[in-house]
């Protein structure tokens, strides 16, 4: 126990990940299970406090950072990465378990890094390893994705790089604290740029819905849950009650709703969900009061439970149908009702309605901008939980709606298992909110809050209020269906900048260099320097033969007749460079007569 | 309250069984009583709310520290503490998301091979 509690839990995924290497498909399978049962047993056991030392380039490293907040992530990471890994049983071969063990050690890698050079090694390492989970789908649409979505990330975390080198250099410290992050305000702002490219903050979002919907179905469950909640982790580090989140935050919330209503592919559609609940936290990082800081942590060790139940089930589908798209899934509660009770399951839970945890969570943030009177922040941030109805459609177009014919075997029993897993979180903690509240950062602001009573009896009030939000929202959502046919289109996206605006630019440079460096092909290559040539060749000759023409006429006494022959020889010499030996030493003459009078001259 | 709703959400597939025959558009015809357990639950809330008494948003409570921004002109913070207020957002909110979605459609829906050729 002793030794769990001094070795970094990062450590244990990733060696166990090479070790898992070099076993049977089986064993490997069984071991990732093992190691994220044993990543959250030793994760249970640090105890608070900073330790893991060593030196590196003349700094002193600090691996371990425990306390409440980076605890309560670990368990979410380590418990997720528990019903993926059981989940994607039949699916998962060596590239994935092997990527998906270093992804989730990363990101626990970050979570306890208590120093920024940790943090960015670390960070980096997430970036790669989730890189091959999208690849690992094996097509031309995910190979692209993945070139993209690590271009996105390389260029993020060198933001990220320089804004930590600004501060190291401006601190002379590298602890990962608030006040070595905001000593410089230009370092202040690489960094929070750094992390809100990898929290999907607008507009550096789409990375997000391109990359995830491609990657393989284990590969979207064990992407939701890692990338995103690392930049909200560090946030909550580094910038709460930084203003400027409010906004962004609302702004996020509600682009992952209009989105969702835009698009057809129900992946899509989740990762669009996850921006908007990412929105909800970075709002609540803005307002930054503790329990602004206890509600992020509790929405985001939910959100992860939910998200990930919604990415199975979804995967499910995937697997069973090979189709993801609205215009092609409907009807399909007969053939998966299981997975259609999972399904609502999750949805119910990320629309929070009471009973799940979605409702514990998300309502201690919007109490969080309501107590610091943040009237416009609670507006938005309440549209977005009315409109959030939106994504009831993921149960609604996969399960029911238009019966297509599709005639499914249900889910296979480890996916069924993996759901069962989350779905049976989404109601426990809904239940029972003292287990959440108890693990939070600022756990005190939330004593009273704690219990089933306090949360459903006694706060009856809000129970009602939110339910008949949702109601109202959910009736006009049905009312308005006709309006909402989904389509076979694609919706565009910031990345339209950096695809077509990417070729758009290529194509601008193109024209423009391209055409200049014909121009000057044209004017040098076959004008200017031809004619150099001509006017060096010429200009001696005719020199030479302006300097004979005296000579000769009195010399010879030639006629002009001769007198053309002879110039027409000597040009004729010139341009081939061919002169008897005679000229040849009177032009050294002159030259070296000319070296003799500069000599003087310059003397 | 939300065991109910899932009933609902579950009543929806009856009617769509009968559309079996029919070759699939995108147009579901949600049962009537489907929309009738839809009314009853919505009515329910707001009757609901008759009988329980709601705390007020934005109001400077007593130990509340006296630097948060008063409220009391904002029109928008006393319609917060209206009766029925959460029922209206709600409507609003999801009408409001459905016509920008619609809006914006015009402009950013694209057929599925707009991005091909590019990298």
């Amino acid at each position: 126990m002793e030794l769990l509690n001094n070795i970094p839990p990062a450590f244990l995924l990733i060696i166990g990940a090479i070790a898992l290497l070099a076993l049977p498909a089986n064993a490997r399978k069984v071991g990732a299970i093992a190691l994220a049962a044993l990543g959250f047993f030793a994760i249970t056991q640090l105890s608070e406090g900073t330790r893991g030392n060593p030196e590196f380039l003349g700094h002193t490293l600090e691996m371990l950072r425990v306390d409440s907040t980076s605890k309560a992530f670990g368990y979410i990471f380590t418990i997720s990465a528990f019903g993926a890994f059981i989940f994607s049983w039949s699916e998962r071969c060596r590239l994935q378990n092997t990527a998906a063990l270093v992804y989730i050690g990363s990101a626990l890698g970050v979570v306890f890094a208590g120093d920024m050079i940790t943090w960015y090694l670390f960070w980096e390492m997430m970036a790669v390893s989730s890189t091959f989970l999208v690849l690992a789908r094996n097509t031309e649409a995910s190979r692209l994705a993945a070139q993209r979505y690590i271009l996105v990330h390389l260029a993020g975390g060198l933001v990220l790089l320089a804004g930590i080198l600004m501060a190291v250099n401006s601190t002379g410290s590298i602890a990962f604290t608030l006040e070595n992050i905001h000593q410089n305000s230009t370092a202040k702002w690489l960094i929070l740029i750094g992390i809100l490219i990898n929290a999907a903050a607008v507009p550096f979002s789409s990375w997000l819905p391109d990359a995830y919907p491609e990657s393989t179905v284990f590969g979207g469950i064990v992407l939701s849950a890692y990338t995103t909640k690392t930049a909200v982790y560090t946030l909550v580090r580094g910038f709460p009650g930084e203003e400027i989140l409010i906004p962004i935050g609302c702004v996020m919330t509600l682009y992952g709703i209009v989105y969702a209503l835009l698009e057809n592919d129900m992946r899509r559609i989740l990762a669009y969900s996850i921006v908007n609940q990412i929105g909800f936290m970075v709002c609540g990082v803005g307002v930054g009061t503790p329990l602004a800081i206890a509600g992020v942590v509790a929405h985001a060790f939910c959100h992860i439970i939910y998200k990930a139940l919604l990415w199975m089930s979804i995967g499910a589908v995937l697997h069973r149908t090979g189709k993801s798209k609205c215009t092609e899934l409907g009807g399909l509660y007969k053939s998966m009702p299981i997975t259609t009770m999972m399904t609502i399951i999750g949805a119910l839970s990320i629309s929070a309605v009471p009973l799940t945890c979605g409702f514990i969570s998300k309502t201690l943030i919007t109490a969080a901008t309501e107590q610091q009177h943040h009237l416009w922040a609670w507006f938005a941030l309440e549209v977005a939980s009315a409109g959030v109805f939106v994504y009831a459609c993921i149960p609604f177009y996969t399960f029911f709606n238009v019966d297509r014919g599709l005639r499914p075997k249900e889910a296979p029993r480890a996916m069924i298992t993996g759901m069962a897993l989350m779905a049976f979180l989404c109601i426990y903690l809904g239940l029972n909110p003292g287990h959440l509240y108890g693990i939070l950062p600022h756990g005190e602001v939330l004593a009273e809050k704690a219990s089933f009573y306090y949360t459903y009896i006694k706060s009856f009030d809000k129970v009602v209020t939110v339910l008949q939000m949702l109601l109202f929202s959910a009736l006009m959502f049905f009312i308005l269906l006709p309006l909402l046919k989904r389509t076979s289109t694609i919706s565009i996206d910031f990345d339209w900048f950096y695809r077509k605006g990417a070729k758009l630019f290529y194509d601008a440079m193109d024209k423009t260099f391209n055409s200049l460096n014909k121009a000057a092909e044209r004017l040098v290559i076959k004008t200017l320097l031809p004619a150099i040539a001509q006017f060096v060749i010429v200009a001696p000759a005719t020199l030479t033969v302006m300097l004979l023409r005296p000579v000769w006429r009195e010399s010879l006494d030639a006629d002009e007749k001769s007198l053309k022959k002879r110039e027409k020889e000597l040009i004729a010499r010139f341009s081939s460079g061919t002169f008897p030996v005679a000229y040849s030493a009177i032009f050294v003459l002159i030259f070296i007569g000319l070296l003799v009078l500069l000599g003087r001259a310059a003397g | 309250m939300a065991t109910k709703k899932k009933a609902t959400q579950k009543k929806a597939p009856a009617n769509e069984a009968t559309a079996k025959a029919t070759p699939a558009q995108d147009n579901p015809h949600l049962s009537p009583r489907f929309w009738k357990t839809m009314w009853i639950l919505c009515g329910t809330t707001v009757l609901l709310e008759l009988f329980v008494h709601r705390h007020p948003h934005f109001v400077i409570e007593k130990g509340e520290p006296a630097t948060l921004p008063d409220m009391s002109d904002s029109v928008l913070a006393t319609m917060s503490n209206w009766f029925g207020f959460y029922g209206v957002y709600g409507l609003l909110a999801c009408v409001g998301s459905v016509l920008l979605a619609k809006g914006l459609s015009v402009f950013l829906k694209a057929g599925e091979d707009y991005y091909d050729g590019t990298p």
